[in-house]
Formats: structure tokens, C-alpha cells, sequence
């Protein structure tokens, strides 16, 4: 009732003959069909949305503050550790902005990932949805890439010590490599000049996942939302408008992840050293390596994918391949029928290829073995497989009967 | 229905955090003695405090804890009159900073002792590593390691911090002051790790209450608009 009366303000009129800002309001937002039975693995989107401004606010706040110097300082910290400290005891309520914005890089994670895995499971990554799902392909490295810069800044040891890790890999690349490892880190080892440039693209780089973020809901819109059956439902039978059942919908959702949230962030924000390493409370020192090296959980299924090789190259190859294979998904799955309810072969492949991630990620974070090194190579063979599998699976599975009408 | 597989999920994520093992349980193998410690304890920080200074800043400092914060912070709230008693010429805004150079503890000890308001953060176990450490000092049974340098639970044992409490040897009537010294300034240090942190769980207490309710009312006004929809 409130919005309607917005919507039909004299303001809003004038502004509408000016910006069609009425006209799209009602289409995308309010009056926007959906289908109607969503269920609640399509919150995560609108929590994704949530989480980045989350980011983007706090991470604005945090910039007033952070000094992007390696300069040391006494007892062996730097400007920007000092500056880091400063904030967690010297703003008002910088503690609560620096846990908000580090729970919050985790907690961006764990919903885009959620987010994936329902596209994955629901086939919302098949025509005509391809480019939508390009575009969140791209959303995720791009959030990777954030969240690499962005954990280096505090300029401790396991950001000093990931950041050199990880540039190294850019460094087994042939031709370009050495370059390229000079470019990331300005000079030949992770020093001042990295911390300079990693502070500045990890403020560039939420700002294009911004516009991104914006192209990946034009998309949305432009092929509308799959739903639990991957029937297509067309406007008016089985939709319903956006306001106000799901907006009612997502604030529940919003409001269950903001309890689970603010329990960390005021409870438990290192969680137990998975969110915020020990590691990174010692001040980074070039001449001692930590005894043992992993980035944090996030990024670390790729990184088991990169240790399953011998071969530096192969390894880093075989990473940069399991993300790009990503692209290809809505092309590799030749099958009619979207959603894994109705794909018997397709739902078992899908549950183990979920399963295989997290085995992946906890292979990557743990100290390596003889044992966990063999779980990991047997994961990435099965994480490759399932890729080559999909253009075959159609060929002799027999889908369950979809239904008429949702 | 839905309400409760999605409860199921972030059960099933919770468990998965909660079965993977932590951090603490990596490296050396001792497992760690309990620091009964409480960090809301103003008389047990208080007196953490005192064998901080009296003792630890021999060698070590605290430089993100300024003398003024000891005013400040309602967890010491030392008067004036103390303060300047702890700070001699120093001023009032500077770190709490050892007087012992940097160069001088190199020749004396081999390496500079590190700084120590991140200490309980910096280490896996915390609080109970700091506690272990203290009370850990024993004989080398190889006979290798000389006394005072050996450490039950210091990673290879060999520990460049020569016994600061005299655990080694002390008299077994002492045993509970040497404990309770141990103690008071393991919490004192896991107090200054994270200065706010008593604050920020009163805080949360009130947050996270207020969004139980709030979360509440929107499935109340999602069951009520959704009433009549089939799906």
C-alpha cells in the first residue's frame, strides 16, 4: 500500500515523465512475475546483493583510515599493520567496521557459493540463461580477486606470505610469467610497491563487480528467473508479482542471515582462525616463512587443484582450467530437462560434484599429508570429470516426467 | 517445510565448521594446559597488569596499549595518580614500551622479544598457550637444552625466553602464586589483544536479540501474505 502510494506521488509522476523511473520500478521490482514456488535456495542472490554493500560500506569507512605503507615501524610492525591496530582500538567502533568487512569477505563467499550450487543443482545455467550465468562466472573471479587483494592490506605474515604464493604462480607461466609476476608485485619480490597497487585494485575492483552486478540482474530480467521445476513459466499462470511476495520472502531470508552474521561478527569474528588467520596477528617478515601456508578457506579447493600436480606449471594450468570450465557449463550439458529433480544420472553426479568442492577446500586448508594429497587428487579428477561427463549424461538418462504447470 | 530444510542446511554448514579441526589442534603435539581466565575480571586484569610491568616489560612491550588506555579502558580504569607512577618521564599518549633496546636483547638473549599486545591473537591456543608457556619450564630430559631455556609446550622445546616467573625449582608452597601470577597476566594479555572485545559481547547480545525478534515478525508476515498462494 505504502509503495503504491510512492509510486503514484506527484513526485514520483514528474520524475516518471522525466526517467521512466515508475515504469521501471513496476517492472522490475514490484509488479516483476516470479514464479511461485522459489523456495528458499533463491534467497542467496538478493543476500549476495546484501553482503556487497555490506563490503562496499565498509570497506569505504575502513579506507578512511588504512595507510597503505610496508614502511617499518618499532617492534618489527608496519605502517599499515599499525594502521590496522589503530582502527581496531582507536576509531570509535573501528572494531566493529573491521569485523564487519572480514566476516563479511567470508560471508560473501559462503552465499555466492550457495548461489552457485542452486544454479548448478536447478540448471538455471541452460538456455536462455547462458549469459546470465557468464556474467556471475565472471562475478566470481572478480570477487576473488578482491578478496586476494584485499588480504594482503593488513600486511601480516599470511597476507605478506599468500600474496607471494600467489604471484609465484603467475610466475610459471612460460613467455609471460616473470613479467607478469613483476607487474602483480611491482618490483621482484611482494613489498611496498604491492601493497600500493593491491590496496588500489582492491577498491577498484568491488566498484566493476558493482556495474557487473547490475548487468547479471539486467540479464535476470531479460529471461526471467528459473524456478525449483526448470519448467519455463510465462506471465500470468504460475507467477506471481515480486512485491510483495518475495520481498517478504527475502527479508526473512535476510533476517536469518543477519542473526547468523552478527553472531560472528560480535561472537566469534576470527572463527576459530577460518575467517581471520593467527597467522595474520603476526606482523608480515620477509626472512621467516610460517610453518605452514594456505590461503584462506574461500580459495582453497583451487589451491588443492594446483598442489594435486607435481608439475608447478600442470598445477596452475589445471586451476586456471577448473575455473575457466566454468564458462562452459551451459554448453557442455546438452540435456532438455533442467532441473536435477527430474535428471536421476545428472542428481548424483551433482551431489558428489558438490561434495568433491568441500573436500577439495578442507584438503586445501589442512597441512599437507601423503593421505590428504591422494583425497585431493581424487577430488580434482572427479571435479574435472563431472565436466567431461555432461555432454554424454543425456545420451542415456532417462528424465523423470516434468510436470504441466507449476 | 521449507523453514525447516533450510534450518537443516545451516545446521548441517554449522557442524561442518565445528567438525573441521581448528587451527589450535595443528603443530606440536603437547596439548595445552586451561588458562581458567576472565577477561571481564577487572581485579584479575588489574592485577595481570601489574606483572606485566613489573615483570614482562623488562624485556617486552605493548605498544598499542597507550598508558592513557589503562585510564581509559573501564577493564583497568587506573587513576591518574597510578599511571604517572608507571609512566616515570614517559608521556601520557606513548606506548607501553619496554626499556630495553632492541640491540641489547639481541646480545643478550640472541633475538629481540616480541611485542606482546597481539601475543594471545598471534598464537594458536591463546590465552592457554601463554598460560603453558609460563608454567611450562622444565629439565631437558636429553640433558641437551640448558635449564631455563627448555619449555614443555614451546615448539622444539628450545625456547630463547629464560624462565621470567622461576618456575623451574620454585618451592612447591609457591606453586599457587606462580599460577595465579601466570594466570592474572594471561588474561591481562588476552584483554589487550582485543581492548573492545568486552564491549563488542555486550553489544552483540542486544543485536543479535533484536534481529531473533525482528526475523520473527518478517515469518510472521511472510506466512500471512503467502497464505493464499498454492505452491
Amino acid at each position: 500500500m505504502v509503495i503504491e502510494k510512492m509510486l503514484n506521488s506527484r513526485l514520483a509522476q514528474w520524475l516518471d515523465e522525466r526517467s521512466d523511473i515508475v515504469k521501471l520500478t513496476r517492472a522490475h521490482l514490484t509488479d516483476y512475475p516470479t514464479p511461485k514456488n522459489l523456495n528458499y535456495m533463491w534467497s542467496f542472490g538478493s543476500l549476495a546483493m546484501l553482503v556487497l554493500t555490506i563490503q562496499i560500506l565498509s570497506g569505504i569507512f575502513l579506507a578512511m583510515y588504512y595507510k597503505p605503507s610496508a614502511m617499518m615501524t618499532s617492534g618489527g610492525y608496519s605502517v599499515a599493520f599499525d594502521s590496522v591496530e589503530r582502527i581496531m582500538r582507536d576509531v570509535n567502533f573501528g572494531w566493529l567496521i573491521r569485523y564487519m568487512h572480514a566476516v563479511g569477505a567470508s560471508a560473501f563467499f559462503i552465499v555466492v557459493y550457495m548461489h552457485i550450487g542452486r544454479g548448478i543443482y536447478y540448471g538455471s545455467y541452460k538456455g536462455p540463461r547462458e549469459l546470465l550465468w557468464i556474467i556471475g562466472v565472471v562475478i566470481l573471479l572478480i570477487m576473488q580477486g578482491t578478496a586476494f587483494f584485499g588480504y594482503l592490506l593488513p600486511w601480516g605474515q599470511m597476507s605478506f606470505w599468500g600474496a607471494t604464493v600467489i604471484t609465484n604462480l603467475f610466475g610459471a607461466l612460460p613467455v609471460i610469467g616473470s613479467f607478469l609476476q613483476e607487474l602483480l608485485r611491482g618490483g621482484f619480490a611482494v613489498g611496498d610497491p604491492t601493497l600500493n597497487r593491491f590496496f588500489s585494485l582492491h577498491y577498484l575492483f568491488p566498484l566493476l563487480l558493482a556495474a557487473i552486478v547490475g548487468g547479471h540482474v539486467h540479464a535476470l530480467h531479460v529471461v526471467h528467473s528459473n524456478n525449483p521445476t526448470g519448467v519455463d513459466v510465462h506471465e500470468g499462470k504460475g507467477t506471481i508479482p515480486f512485491h510483495p511476495y518475495y520481498t517478504v520472502k527475502d527479508a526473512f531470508g535476510v533476517g536469518v542471515f543477519l542473526i547468523l552474521y552478527c553472531y560472528v561478527v560480535f561472537f566469534h569474528p576470527q572463527l576459530g582462525g577460518y575467517f581471520i588467520e593467527v597467522d595474520n596477528y603476526v606482523a608480515a617478515d620477509n626472512l621467516q616463512t610460517p610453518s605452514h601456508i594456505a590461503p584462506v578457506w574461500y580459495l582453497t579447493p583451487w589451491y588443492t587443484i594446483l598442489r594435486s600436480f607435481e608439475n608447478k606449471l600442470l598445477g596452475v594450468i589445471a586451476m586456471g582450467a577448473s575455473l575457466a570450465v566454468l564458462f562452459l557449463l551451459p554448453f557442455l550439458d546438452r540435456s532438455k530437462v533442467r532441473s536435477a529433480r527430474y535428471r536421476p544420472v545428472f542428481r548424483q553426479m551433482v551431489i558428489l560434484f558438490f561434495i568433491s568442492v568441500l573436500v577439495l577446500g578442507y584438503c586445501g586448508h589442512s597441512v599437507p599429508t601423503p593421505t590428504l594429497k591422494l583425497i585431493g587428487q581424487l577430488a580434482t579428477i572427479y571435479y574435472f570429470a563431472f565436466f567431461f561427463m555432461l555432454p554424454f549424461v543425456h545420451k542415456f538418462e532417462k528424465t523423470r516426467p516434468l510436470p504441466e504447470e507449476i | 517445510m521449507k523453514l525447516k530444510q533450510m534450518m537443516a542446511v545451516s545446521f548441517m554448514l554449522g557442524g561442518l565448521f565445528a567438525a573441521l579441526p581448528g587451527h589450535a589442534s595443528e603443530g606440536h603435539g603437547v596439548a595445552l594446559k586451561h588458562a581458567d581466565i576472565d577477561v571481564t575480571d577487572q581485579a584479575q586484569i588489574r592485577r595481570g597488569l601489574t606483572v606485566f610491568t613489573e615483570l614482562c616489560m623488562g624485556c617486552h612491550s605493548a605498544k598499542y596499549v597507550t598508558y592513557r588506555d589503562l585510564i581509559d579502558y573501564p577493564e583497568t580504569s587506573l587513576s591518574r595518580e597510578d599511571v604517572d607512577d608507571l609512566r616515570g618521564d614517559k608521556p601520557l599518549i606513548a606506548g607501553m614500551v619496554t626499556d630495553l633496546a632492541p640491540e641489547d636483547a639481541k646480545v643478550s638473549y640472541g633475538k629481540v622479544p616480541p611485542d606482546l599486545s597481539l601475543i594471545v591473537s598471534a598464537r594458536r591456543g591463546g590465552a592457554d598457550y601463554v598460560y603453558s608457556i609460563l608454567t611450562g619450564f622444565e629439565h631437558d630430559p636429553a640433558g641437551h637444552v640448558p635449564d631455563g631455556n627448555f619449555n614443555e609446550y614451546f615448539p622444539g622445546n628450545r625456547i630463547a625466553m629464560p624462565d621470567p616467573l622461576s618456575w623451574l625449582g620454585h618451592d612447591a608452597a609457591d606453586t599457587a602464586d606462580l599460577e595465579q601470577q601466570a594466570l592474572d597476566v594471561s588474561a591481562f594479555l588476552a584483554y589487550i589483544s582485543d581492548p573492545h572485545q568486552n564491549e563488542r559481547r555486550a553489544i552483540g547480545r542486544y543485536v543479535v536479540g533484536f534481529l531473533i525478534l525482528l526475523t520473527l515478525v518478517f515469518y510472521l508476515l511472510k506466512k500471512e501474505i503467502w497464505k493464499d498462494i498454492k505452491h
